[in-house]
């Protein structure tokens, strides 16, 4: 029942928005109430035994209503239904043209929620599919003045990623030798011929790798996150970002182990280049949004490194990297935007002294100080915990794209330094100081978001512990040192020769 | 004596003179109009009495104390409660207000300000013991005038005869007899006096420094209370006439004997005494206007200065942190918004100025803020009336019709507008509204 509404709800909210009067606040509210409830229900399911729900749909096609919550995807939808509490919250009291910005909201959240519950390739595909024309139309109508042609560029790569997935899908379902079916149960026991399985590989590889993205895949993502509206950003970077790697986990390291282990060597070279190309890249930047992009842009590179290692450590950190991401990016986003709402700029030159305490913004310049901290990885904060599990676990494999990463690791406390010196410290122009205080509605998206960035970092079973056993029974090696992390007793990763 | 007027005959005269060429043109032939470097606008007005008169109650507390301190603290070692002043001090008649005085200033009695009194009875929080108010910084601030004092006494050469004074064997003479007669029966802080003579010497200089500017705030708090009242009534039709103002009552105080006492056992111990003719224009006022307004220091949390940069001048003379230089936003974010005076000012504004700032910018949120860049207009106000009472007494009258006497006139007002050519200086900011 739970995994139901947990994809009704949204769905019901998308189809009942268009129906009601064009009035902010009750399209707000039922939103809001919308995106509240299925919050507590996805809470309501952290802990509990795996669960899966089989409803026929279409079998001549092998699509299925399978649904399922294990330790991989519950802490992902509940991610996923806070990111959509807080694009709700984080949205303009004025927002424009609400009736349709709030259907598209929450459509975009039936696809991200269906595509992490979803237990048949078919449906993931679907609801994969479905996130991408939301999400472009709330780029390309509330962004900013070149958002028809981020628009255009973010829909020809999710286009690309989409197709590929349909190569790979189909292929996954059409090659396998016991039959005909797209159920994840049948998908990860499966044994593709040699010469297929590299194709259908480097289609789902290609796809994620569009979707989280990676460098070279990466052409869409620095344009729609700086012309994204806030919201639509902390939607893009918190929300559907997570899809990439989530695919990654579940279709290439689950389904097709045997090619992630032979390929992992050049995956982990593509994420440490993303890692070191997003850091080198925010450090230039004017514009604080790109910065921000760039950031989540390195960031995707180390998850990818700790993913090419595949230790049940690794992948532990990779499921905390999404979610400490998905709130420390959001938590930057919104704040980013709430500094464009009241200073009219977020180009670093622009902007300097924001931290006075009578005439800045001193209450939305310290969360960004401690969104950057987090994201720089500074310990007690929710960045902390998964780069030191990846980091910790990519080494032995992979030593030089470690290497690489904390490098680039260490980029990101230069770019978050220079951004706040700049933008926090130095003198207010008293010509342009005429900023309007930020109100308790807009500074509490933050404050959640702070607190939960705050929270995951002192206590990291927040990030940690619903995947441990998920994600050690998904693991591709052992780690040398595996003291350091508790396999349960009935969870025995593969082995796969070194 | 008749009180020079710095305002020009109402006929408008040809110039006889051709028009400055300085950057701050405008504003020095508003000064040879009779004017002051502040615009005249009725908005601007408003803001300078408003500000005196909250700053005259704190300042009625200063002059107190910093004759307490001079007077009664002395050397004290430990001078815990220096800032609590005694009840004699704080009923000591005001040699410029009251029934008693000789030349009356304020109309108000001689005590210290009603407002005053009720703000120490009661603070921003409740009515209890003083020390408690004390902790609780909800109190005067008296670090705010120990600073300017500091900056008075460490700047010092900046004309009249009293620091030399302070050197001199006549000074050293009577500052050993109080040294001594104040640690009488102390061994061990004779000992330390005959091991460290300069030291306690310059504790004395100090000390002297403190009656000093006690001395001179003791005249400014009636002035402004009296600008407050006139205001109130109507009586001021515009910034050039509260300037005159200012010039006639520095004129008419221009003679106060500016000295030291010390009270030790009951007895009165002149270190230096009034005979010694010092004044309160050349001793202190121009002085104090001089270290104050214009110089100061770089104090520590006002911004990051690097000396070995070259970002302190390493001529006292070119400091420039003054009030007319202060920048509301300096680097680092601190500066004069939130200094001690503006929190002290803050307990006794006018209501039209409270009302005037929730009008602006953040309202009560930056108040602070609006309130010391109000400050920063007055004393510019000041600051003129010190000019033209400079003019007054050391050049010719405006209304002079003799070309070579106007023109040197021209040449002291451009030489005063060229200490404000440098960027720090906040002459152009003010002459618009929108600075606040």
């Amino acid at each position: 029942m739970a995994l139901l509404l947990l994809l009704l709800l949204p769905a019901l909210g998308a189809g009942l928005l268009p129906l009601l009067p064009e009035r902010q606040v009750l399209l707000r509210r039922v939103a809001l109430v919308t995106a509240l409830l299925q919050l507590i229900i996805g809470l309501t399911q952290l802990g509990q035994s795996p669960t899966e729900l089989h409803q026929v749909w279409l079998p001549r096609i092998g699509l299925a209503l399978d649904l399922g919550l294990d330790g991989l995807s519950a802490p992902l939808a509940v991610l996923i239904a806070l990111i959509v509490l807080v694009t709700v919250l984080a949205s303009p009291a004025d927002q424009a043209r609400p009736r349709l910005f709030f259907s598209l909201l929450l459509a975009t959240d039936v696809g991200l929620m269906g595509a992490v519950l979803a237990r048949n390739a078919l449906l993931f595909l679907l609801a994969y599919e479905l996130v991408l024309i939301p999400t472009t139309l709330l780029l390309a109508v509330w962004g900013g003045p070149r958002r028809a042609q981020a628009a255009i560029q973010y829909v020809m790569y999710g286009a690309a990623s989409g197709l590929a997935l349909l190569g790979g899908v189909l292929a996954l379902g059409w090659l396998n030798g016991d039959g005909f079916s797209f159920a994840f149960a049948d998908l990860a026991a499966m044994q593709l011929p040699t010469g297929s399985s590299h194709w259908v590989f480097a289609l789902l590889v290609l796809s994620f790798g569009l979707k989280l993205p990676v460098v070279p895949l990466h052409g869409w993502q620095p344009l729609a996150y700086g012309q994204a509206s806030s919201p639509v950003a902390i939607l893009l970077s918190g929300g559907v970002s997570i899809l990439g790697g989530y695919g990654l986990l579940r279709f290439a390291i689950g389904f097709m182990p045997d090619e992630w282990i032979l390929w992992s060597p050049w995956i982990a070279g593509v994420g440490a280049l993303t890692a070191a190309y997003g850091a080198l890249n925010a450090i230039v930047q004017s514009d604080i949004r790109r910065l921000v992009a760039y950031g989540s842009l390195g960031h995707m590179g180390l998850l990818v490194v700790a993913l090419a290692a595949a230790t049940p450590l690794s992948l532990q950190g990779v499921v905390a990297q999404l979610l400490a991401h998905g709130l420390i990016s959001a938590l930057l986003f919104h704040l980013v935007g709430l500094i464009e709402a009241k200073t009219g700029s977020i180009q670093i030159p622009e902007l300097a002294g924001l931290l006075n305490p009578y005439r800045g913004l001193p209450f939305t310049l310290g969360l960004f100080l401690l969104a950057l901290m987090a994201s720089a990885g500074i310990p007690g904060l929710a960045g902390f915990v998964p780069e030191f599990l990846m980091f910790e676990a990519s080494w032995t494999p992979f030593p030089v794209a470690t290497l690489l990463c904390l490098i680039a690791s260490g980029f990101t406390a230069v770019y978050a330094v220079r951004v706040f010196n700049r933008v926090g410290f130095g003198r207010l122009d008293n010509d342009r100081v005429d900023y309007p205080v930020t109100v308790w509605s807009e500074r509490f998206p933050a404050v959640l978001l702070a607190a939960l960035v705050l929270v995951g970092g002192l206590w990291p079973g927040l990030l940690v512990g619903w995947s441990e056993s998920t994600t050690t029974a998904l693991a591709l090696r052992r780690e040398p040192f595996t003291a350091l992390v508790a396999i349960a007793p009935s969870a025995s990763p593969r082995q796969l020769p070194s | 004596m008749t009180p020079p007027t710095a305002t020009a005959p109402e006929a408008v005269r040809q110039p006889l003179i051709p028009p400055s060429t300085h950057r701050y043109a405008e504003v020095i032939h508003r000064l040879e109009a009779g004017g002051s470097m502040l615009p005249d606008t009725p908005e601007n007005l408003m803001q300078i009495i408003g500000i005196y008169k909250a700053y005259a109650v704190p300042m009625d507390f200063y002059w107190r104390d910093l004759l307490y301190i001079a007077e009664r603290v002395f050397l004290d070692p430990l001078p815990a409660f220096k800032y609590f002043p005694t009840q004699e001090y704080l009923d000591l008649p005001n040699s410029y207000q009251g029934e008693q005085s000789k030349l009356r200033i304020w109309r108000g009695g001689e005590k210290a300000h009603p407002e005053l009194l009720e703000f120490m009875a009661k603070g921003e929080t409740t009515a209890m013991p003083k020390l408690l108010h004390h902790l609780w910084h909800d109190r005067i601030n008296m670090e705010f005038a120990e600073a300017c004092m500091d900056a008075m006494f460490w700047h010092q050469g900046m004309g009249g005869r009293f620091y030399d004074y302070l050197e001199c064997d006549a000074y050293k003479a009577n500052a050993d007899r109080a040294i001594k007669a104040y640690f009488k029966g102390n061994p061990l802080m004779l000992g330390l006096y005959a091991l460290f003579p300069e030291m306690f010497l310059e504790q004395v200089r100090k000390m002297s420094y403190y009656a000093n500017l006690g001395l001179f705030w003791e005249v400014m708090a009636p002035v402004f209370f009296e600008m407050s009242d006139i205001y109130d009534e109507g009586g001021f039709s515009g910034v050039p006439a509260a300037m005159d103002f200012l010039v006639n009552g520095i004129f008419a105080v221009a003679g106060r004997p500016i000295y030291h006492h010390v009270y030790i056992g009951g007895e009165c111990l002149e270190i230096i005494p009034k005979s010694e003719g010092f004044t309160w224009l050349y001793e202190a006022a121009l002085p104090y206007v001089e270290a104050v307004f214009y110089r100061t220091a770089p104090f520590r949390g006002t911004k990051s200065y690097n000396a070995q940069a070259g970002q302190v001048p390493s001529e006292q003379a070119d400091f420039h942190y003054g009030i007319l230089y202060a920048d509301v936003f300096p680097v680092g974010s601190a500066g004069i918004p939130p200094t001690l005076l503006m929190q002290d000012m803050l307990h006794f504004l006018p209501p039209y100025l409270t009302e005037l700032y929730a009008q602006h910018k953040r309202g009560e949120g930056d108040i602070l803020n609006q309130l010391g860049v109000t400050f920063q207009r007055s004393m510019y106000n000041v600051t003129s009336a010190v000019i033209q009472a400079l003019r007054c007494a050391l050049l010719y009258p405006l209304d002079d019709t003799d070309p070579e006497h106007l023109m040197a006139n021209r040449k002291f007002f451009e030489a005063q507008m060229d200490r404000f050519i440098r960027p720090e200086a906040r002459l152009s900011q003010i002459q618009t509204q929108d600075y606040r």
